[in-house]
């Protein structure tokens, strides 16, 4: 089956980086999501894959690149713009532009619209038709020829939450059929339910690609939760216990969060220390968690939050007085103990994520060649 | 290249646009001459009838046929009616993003734009080859009962002179258009360049021309000016010009076409050289 080789792909605009030299493979029989803030050159990446942007670097599909394919659409379906199509030719007509150089019979356009839910209006001009009805026809266009690899660039916007699961089950449809599919978005949750393996680029420049699990997994959200009347004296123990391989903070009067200890161990530790525990629990990162952390400051347009209206009363640290001089509110009162963002490098790192040193981003040309999503 | 040209054809054919502006501009040219024709013949005394003289025939049959357009400074109407097709080839491309649907349909750039301009440019051709036949017909319909001296040689090669210039016209459009990507804006260009600009400068050199010949001789090479030679023939002015050689004042029919099919494959080279370079 086929499997998507990107190869060093490049692009800059007028002297700016847009696309650096990245490199992943994408399986077959998986949905592989491809994540980046806005401005990462998610799309850029997608139109160099297809040939349609001019850059650097190679891709292939079955080992052809796009433009070798005589009949293309019976091989790799792709979905780029919003609105791919003229606001007045029917959608059925569309269809059948794009299908009749590609050996596409009639029959199958209608199939295809049935498939995506658009049947009562394929003669209807699409210029009326909403941004997820757009979607819909853009789909129904990469799935035209049948092809064995879908390249979607953020198929679910406009889609209502019904669309967006039909979306999704559609995709891990294609996927378990044995197809490959590459698709981007910004709805993380989303992502987190449909994606086997992900594709993460921040500034044009991988950050790290891989099974979800093992990108969830390496989150410094990842922690366990304990509440106890004892909270600071626990938090001594513990401390002292990891002695610098993780962190302990607090986040209330008797609360703690955890990294680097597992729920079991620091339930023995408060057994043996007789501490009373009202809760134990271990918290999952979420796929957003993991993103944000991984992609902080690799944004290309950074909002800022509003500022708070005058008077307005400002959150205190937890415990009044640990504030540590130099340390930023919120942050863990016990030096040494960083659970900052995801360090490259550290324990457990992603492999096909930056080298240490690299400030999730690349700054080598070699340095994320051949990774695997 | 056939998927290509089966692209097209598609693309061509299920728009509205494509039928409304080919309809129309047959049917202002034919209902221009109609209305002429109807003007001219209900202002003429009693019934209508005797020999027509072979230039006469050859003058008026041409006239009526395509729109007076051998007529400096007459401009052929169907021309720059149907040319409009030219600028919506490429201008719906960007407007509508429908590049990156068509660059994923048809992956091979230069077999585009190849379909692109053949069959932009045959369509073009039928539908002078009707507006000229129709027209004729309309022509002869109020003025039958004369007795033409037809040199159908000569209304041949008159129809072939306006599909050359047509379909140059709509070509020129065409690679403007996917030069600088903005469909407006080469809706304004196809009118303003030979409709004003030209004709404003061909005023300047007449002016000047007064001090110096040579100035007022030059505007004979200013790109629509030596397009319209192609079927322009008699003037206002002057009626029947002699022509002495290719490139003399006034220009032939082939000097015409030699400047002016050259700045259109000029302007094509370069639109082929960016389409198949530029993103999409």
């Amino acid at each position: 089956m086929a499997v998507i080789q990107a190869r060093g792909l490049g692009k800059a605009y007028k002297g700016k980086n847009a696309v650096s030299n990245l490199s992943f493979d994408v399986r077959p029989g998986t949905v592989t999501g491809f994540l980046g803030p806005n401005g990462s050159g998610k799309s850029t990446t997608m139109r160099l894959m297809l040939g349609l942007d001019s850059g650097v670097g190679t891709c292939t599909f079955d080992g052809q690149p796009f433009s070798a394919y005589d009949v293309p659409m019976q091989h790799v379906g792709a979905l780029l713009e919003a609105k791919p199509f003229h606001p007045t030719r029917s959608a059925r007509n569309h269809l059948r532009m794009i299908a009749a150089p590609n050996g596409i019979p009639d029959h199958r356009v209608d199939e295809v619209l049935g498939i995506v839910g658009l049947s009562d209006v394929a003669g209807k001009e699409p210029g009326t038709f909403s941004l997820g009805m757009g979607q819909r026809l853009g789909l129904a266009a990469a799935l035209l020829g049948n092809p064995h690899t879908l390249i979607l660039d953020e198929p679910a916007n406009g889609l209502d939450p019904q669309g967006i699961r039909w979306m999704r089950d559609l995709l891990k449809a294609q996927a378990s059929e044995g197809r490959t599919v590459f698709v981007s978005s910004h709805l993380l949750s989303e992502m987190a339910l449909m994606a086997d393996e992900l594709v993460v680029i921040g500034r044009g420049r991988m950050i790290a690609n891989g099974p979800v699990e093992d990108f969830t997994r390496q989150s410094s959200a990842n922690h366990v939760k304990v509440r106890s009347p004892e909270a600071t004296k626990l938090a001594s123990m513990i401390g002292q216990r990891l002695a610098g391989q993780g962190s302990v903070r607090a986040v209330g009067p008797s609360e703690l969060a955890v990294v680097g200890l597992t729920a079991d161990d620091i339930g023995d530790m408060a057994f043996d220390s007789q501490i009373r525990l009202h809760e134990l629990s271990t918290i999952q990162a979420s796929l957003e968690d993991a993103f944000l952390e991984l992609t902080g400051g690799s944004e290309e347009f950074q909002a800022h939050a509003p500022m708070p209206y005058a008077g307005q009363a400002q959150v205190p640290p937890p415990y009044a007085g640990q504030q540590q001089p130099g340390q930023a509110q919120g942050q863990p009162p016990y030096a040494g103990q960083q659970p900052g963002p995801y360090q490259p490098g550290q324990e457990g790192a992603p492999w096909g994520s930056p080298e240490p040193g690299s400030q999730q981003s690349p700054q080598h040309p070699d340095d994320n060649q051949g990774g695997r999503a | 290249m056939i998927a290509a040209f089966k692209y097209e054809w598609q693309r061509l054919t299920t728009l509205a646009s494509t039928w409304w502006i080919t309809g129309s501009s047959i049917g202002v040219s034919v209902g221009f001459t109609f209305l002429v024709c109807m003007f001219m013949r209900l202002n003429l005394p009693g019934e209508l009838k005797g020999d027509v003289s072979k230039d006469d025939s050859r003058f008026f049959l041409e006239a009526g046929m395509t729109q007076f357009s051998n007529v400096d400074p007459f401009y052929y109407l169907v021309a720059f009616a149907i040319a409009i097709l030219g600028v919506l080839s490429w201008g719906h491309e960007y407007r509508h993003g429908m590049i990156r649907a068509t660059l994923t349909a048809v992956p091979n750039r230069t077999a585009v734009w190849t379909a692109k301009f053949v069959t932009i440019g045959v369509w073009v051709a039928v539908v002078v080859l009707v507006s000229c036949l129709v027209s004729l017909l309309c022509t002869l319909l109020w003025f039958g009962s004369l007795d033409f001296d037809y040199d159908w040689g000569e209304l041949f090669l008159s129809i072939l002179q306006r599909v050359v210039f047509s379909v140059l016209v709509t070509w020129l459009v065409m690679a403007a258009t996917e030069l600088i990507r903005h469909q407006t804006f080469a809706l304004v260009l196809l009118y303003l360049w030979p409709l004003g600009v030209e004709n404003l400068l061909r005023l300047f050199f007449l002016i000047f021309g007064q001090f110096n010949q040579g100035i007022n001789d030059a505007a004979r090479f200013m790109p629509f000016n030596a397009g319209s030679r192609i079927i322009q023939d008699f003037s206002l002015i002057n009626g029947y010009e002699s022509v002495d050689g290719v490139f003399d004042t006034p220009l032939s029919a082939l000097g015409g076409f030699i400047i002016f099919g050259g700045i259109t494959a000029l302007a094509m080279a370069g639109s082929l050289f960016s389409f198949r370079t530029r993103d999409a």
